[in-house]
């Protein structure tokens, strides 16, 4: 029935609230639901050209209530991806605020999967990401948007951590080289497996980014 | 209720049975058989979102009421005289996921009075329950299985809220007494 694959996008979108991560876009659902209201708006028109456009609900309500019911599947249609992409929209949005670097993961995926396509020799390349096309180019202006605005306050790290820090230094441990860094005591290099005590808010932004582990 | 509500949509995604008055071309589809027309006097579940515009019809006073609605079997008489008897034993989870938002729906296209009593008396009683669940979560495993399963959408939502505030205050006073030391 009509309507019916809109409802499992949204049960997508419920279980997608609950999750810690993005799912992968469900593009063929998307598509399908599309179409379906392609075909409901042409079986409208198709409905409605013997009437040469005065159509008198109240002498044909039959077909008046065909065409109602046509017209609120699309409705319904409309609504449910709408609700569908902005529930995603939503997560996107919040991972550029928290700092987990989205593109990067989805480079980082793109790469390897482009990388075993290669090896087998089959062309699907982008298939692993977990978002649209669409979705890459909004996060990527919304990270765009987001540095510009905190580009205007430069003493404040507006997507720091709200939680105030209990100690100024702490031990952490390096989970992936990251190069070198500058900090008021000198350049450090983080290089994998080794252990620091330095001082939190010059580590931050890769604690955030997963390149260090914080130590108790 | 948002647009946007997840929670909403579900909603209208709970069915309804309606019982068609006129015969209308080119419908057979909500029955499941496609290319014929919906005859008159067929009954078929329609999902919410679709029975409530055919059903207002009737309300606008037109000459022909396009589909009847009957009261949905989650909150047939049966279930009405169990959640009387004992509100705390019923699993309206399995019987509609969204149950308060659906009754809350049904009540503003049918005139049932003792529904309202009903429900909001149901809410009362588990909501109590639910606390105590929440705040004892021992209680849990041994005895309230059966119950927390069969909570509806809002109840488990509730379940969670007073489950993780209960948790916060303690986090929140065990950190005070340490800091104070």
């Amino acid at each position: 029935m009509y309507g019916d694959l809109g409802l499992k996008l949204v049960q997508h979108a419920k279980r997608t609230q609950s999750l810690s991560q993005l799912p992968p876009y469900q593009s063929d659902i998307v598509r399908s639901v599309t179409r379906e209201v392609r075909d409901l708006d042409r079986d409208v028109t198709e409905m409605l050209e013997p009437f040469n456009g005065h159509f008198d609900p109240a002498e044909e309500p039959a077909t008046a209530c065909s065409l109602l019911v046509r017209h609120l599947c699309m409705r319904r249609d409309k609504r449910c991806l709408l609700a569908y992409h902005r529930v995603r929209v939503e997560m996107i949005e919040g991972m550029c605020w928290s700092g987990s670097d989205l593109l990067d993961q989805v480079q980082a995926s793109q790469n390897k999967v482009a990388e075993e396509g290669a090896r087998i020799g089959s062309a699907e390349g982008s298939g692993a990401s977990s978002l649209s096309p669409e979705e890459e180019e909004y996060a990527r202006q919304y990270e765009d948007l987001l540095a510009a605005y905190k580009g205007q306050w430069t003493d404040i790290d507006l997507t720091g951590s709200l939680e105030p820090p209990r100690d100024l230094f702490i031990d952490v441990r390096v989970l992936k080289d990251a190069g070198e860094i500058q900090t008021e005591y000198g350049a450090i290099t983080l290089t994998k497996n080794s252990q620091f005590f330095v001082r939190q808010g010059d580590v931050e932004r890769l604690i955030a980014q997963g390149f260090l582990q914080k130590l108790n | 209720m948002s647009y946007y509500d997840i929670d909403a949509i579900l909603t209208d995604a709970q069915k309804v049975p309606c019982t068609f008055e006129i015969t209308i071309p080119g419908l057979g589809y909500l029955e499941g058989n496609s290319n014929t027309d919906i005859k008159q006097g067929t009954r078929v579940e329609l999902p919410l979102w679709l029975a409530e515009m055919l059903g207002v019809s009737q309300r606008l006073g037109t000459e022909q009421n396009v589909v009847t609605l009957d009261l949905p079997p989650a909150l047939a008489p049966r279930v009405q005289n169990a959640l009387k008897a004992n509100p705390c034993t019923v699993d309206l989870r399995s019987l509609a996921s969204h149950y308060y938002s659906l009754g809350e729906r049904i009540l503003g296209l049918l005139e049932e009075d003792e529904l309202v009593d009903i429900l909001s008396e149901t809410f009362k009683k588990r909501a109590a329950e639910i606390a105590d669940h929440a705040h004892n979560p021992q209680g849990v495993i041994s005895s309230g299985g059966e119950f927390l399963k069969g909570l509806d959408e809002n109840e488990r939502q509730l379940f969670k809220i007073s489950h993780e505030s209960a948790k916060a205050i303690r986090a929140f006073l065990s950190d005070r007494s340490n800091t104070k030391k």
